[in-house]
């Protein structure tokens, strides 16, 4: 759903494994993953068809409980993952390194200091 | 036992107590005012007492150490019903409160955002109302809120330097013609100031400042009212019911301790800063037969007149990098369209504000529900983007209210507070007008493309319990002080009668000051 090719696999792995969670904690979204999943398989199974088939399969689907359960998941997982991060060009939490004050805060250099009113 | 409370117990049955309920801007301000003049303060809190190092630089991860997540519904046209139905606003459930979370925005309010019924007329759909007081009740109060927040650009200050996401903004603003640009007045220190250090822009601001340059009640108010000896600090607390007398005199309050086991607490005085949604709801949970639709509600105006401002924001990419979220997060401002010019479609002014977000909270928010490839290298441009937040007035609507939803109970087996807004046409113009501003900003130097975010979970509350100068139209005077109740007050933003456009902080505090003079004297005077 949330696809970077640069990305090992594990970071979307870790989307199963935080379904997989949901589902042992709360019987209300194991049954919408179970029947989202046996929907999805109804048909020929998902994961044997080509990414533009999967892709249009996605698309009936859009908005529907188990892909909004899936949906949230992945994008909540996928962009927490520091290695989704490093891709992006996000740097995380300063504190430990003494902040951004002598490391950039201010090095943008292709525009001039705005002048600031008083 | 707390650290910052000194371990101060006052008894149950002590009602010679001031119990305020709620250590935010505005309970935290004035339980800190009433301990430096002599009196003995109860100060209930909901959340639990973390301190700034226990903070987590990761969103999801503080939100969830942080953010109110106690259940709540909302309804109504807004789409926050339909994308974040239970999640109508961002405020905290800490000590500290929302305080913990606030970046600092610090302008005041203008004369003419007191009495916008006055300025405006009457609105269609509005329940506009003039303020009982105007700017200049209010200006020594600002001067000593600024001194006390540390506001830059104020008391000697030194303005905030440029960061990366402000050179974009703040050219782009410049170049389409504004004038009124600048790093802003913030309440974190560019200097070592009161005990706390300067800011080493390490770029959270949102998720608690584990550094302390930023003002907030946890790292100044709180711990200063605990070396009065006077302050009795109760951290996990959760008021579940004010009650009252025969002579309809409050008494004190119920609360549910840290171990789940109802507590009440005697006092002379109760003052009420639980934030608006929060507020309202304790007094509509705190009916009695004598106050069959809530306590300090004959006007029937508690919970309604709810305001959140407009919000909004605008992202935009470029072809070299930005990397926004270095440095304070909001240290930028554009004023020009803070003015009331009817001629562009509505009334009240709005902002232009420095925001940025981390990549897992802009995946969020900005297409709310999108994925994709297109929306993958939307991403990938992340480091090439940035960004501005949109604040401007709302109008009070009579029904954009908080109201008790008994189908849902929460952890205490109390009703839940349902947020029901309906957007305004007057808001739905300023929005479409403030983002067409945003675009033409990021157009002046070069942006490659924008994005128009929609309102996201907010966190100015405001309105549920407003002052007027009528006990009709409102539910307090100008000093807080319920009209119904006499020894009643509101002490957080609940009480704004219309919301201007500024970010609310630094007014709920100058509030909360002014009311502190006002109980002293009242005291003083045998009148509370």
């Amino acid at each position: 759903m949330y696809p970077h090719d640069a990305l090992p696999d594990e970071v979307y792995a870790r989307v199963g494994e935080k379904l997989a969670e949901a589902a042992r904690e709360d019987s209300g979204a194991a049954r919408t993953i179970e029947d989202g999943v046996a929907a999805l398989n109804s048909g020929r199974p998902f994961a044997g068809l080509p990414a533009d088939e999967q892709l249009q399969v996605l698309k009936e689907i859009e908005g529907s409980d188990f892909f909004e359960l899936v949906r949230s998941t992945a994008v909540t997982e996928v962009y927490s993952d520091q290695r989704t991060w490093k891709l992006v060009g996000y740097e995380g939490a300063s504190f430990d390194k003494g902040g951004y004050v002598d490391r950039g805060f201010n090095d943008l250099d292709w525009l001039p200091d705005p002048e600031s009113a008083s | 036992m707390s650290p910052q409370g000194n371990g101060r117990r006052f008894a149950a049955d002590d009602s010679d107590v001031i119990v305020v309920i709620g250590s935010g801007a505005g309970g935290g301000t004035l339980a800190s005012e009433l301990c430096q003049r002599g009196a003995k303060v109860v100060l209930i809190e909901a959340g639990r007492h973390h301190q700034p190092e226990d903070f987590i630089n990761d969103e999801w991860a503080s939100l969830n150490q942080l953010a109110w997540l106690d259940s709540r519904t909302t309804s109504g046209s807004w789409r926050i019903a339909r994308e974040f139905p239970n999640l109508p606003a961002w405020t905290c459930k800490t000590v500290g409160g929302t305080t913990v979370h606030w970046a600092g925005c610090c302008p005041r309010f203008k004369e003419w955002e007191f009495r916008i019924r006055s300025e405006h007329g009457p609105i269609d759909g509005a329940s506009l109302l003039d303020w009982p007081i105007g700017l200049s009740d209010l200006e020594p109060y600002y001067d000593a809120a600024e001194d006390r927040l540390g506001v830059t650009r104020t008391n000697g200050i030194p303005a905030p330097p440029a960061n990366n996401n402000f050179k974009v903004m703040g050219n782009g603003a410049r170049r389409a013609g504004y004038t009124g640009v600048s790093t802003g007045r913030m309440a974190f220190n560019t200097v070592p100031r009161d005990g706390r250090p300067a800011t080493i822009q390490d770029g959270f601001n949102y998720q608690g400042d584990k550094q302390r340059a930023h003002w907030s009640t946890l790292t100044t108010e709180i711990p200063k009212a605990g070396k009065t000896g006077r302050l009795d600090l109760r951290p996990e607390s959760m008021v579940i019911r004010i009650e009252h007398d025969d002579s309809g005199r409050v008494t004190g309050v119920v609360y549910v301790d840290p171990e789940g086991s109802e507590q009440r607490q005697k006092a002379r005085l109760v003052c009420v800063a639980c934030n608006a949604i929060e507020t309202a709801r304790l007094l509509l949970n705190s009916a009695s037969p004598q106050f069959p639709d809530g306590l300090a509600n004959s006007s029937g105006q508690v919970g309604r007149n709810y305001m959140r401002h407009l919000t909004g924001a605008v992202f935009a990419t470029f072809d070299k990098p930005v990397r926004m979220y270095r440095g304070e997060t909001m240290a930028g401002i554009v004023t020009d369209e803070s003015r009331n010019d009817p001629g562009r479609g509505f009334v009240g002014g709005y902002y232009l504000q420095l925001h940025s977000l981390g990549p897992a909270f802009l995946s969020t928010f900005l297409r709310p529900r999108a994925w994709g490839r297109d929306f993958a290298a939307i991403m990938e441009q992340y480091d090439h983007m940035a960004g501005m937040w949109l604040v401007g007035e709302d109008l009070p609507q009579a029904g954009n209210r908080v109201t008790l939803n008994c189908e849902v109970r929460d952890q205490f087996g109390q009703p839940v507070p349902n947020v029901h807004v309906d957007d305004h046409p007057n808001e739905v113009a300023m929005r479409e007008h403030a983002y067409a501003a945003g675009e033409s900003v990021y157009a002046a130097v070069d942006a490659l493309r924008t994005f128009r975010v929609p309102p996201y979970p907010t966190t100015h509350n405001l309105g549920t319990a407003r002052m007027s100068a009528r006990p009709e139209d409102g539910v307090v005077n100008e000093f807080g002080r319920a009209h119904d109740v006499p020894n009643l007050l509101v002490s957080d933003g609940s009480v704004m009668t219309t919301a201007a456009a500024a970010n609310p902080t630094l007014t709920i505090v100058a509030l909360a000051l002014r009311q502190a003079d006002y109980i002293e004297q009242q005291l003083t005077a045998g009148a509370l």
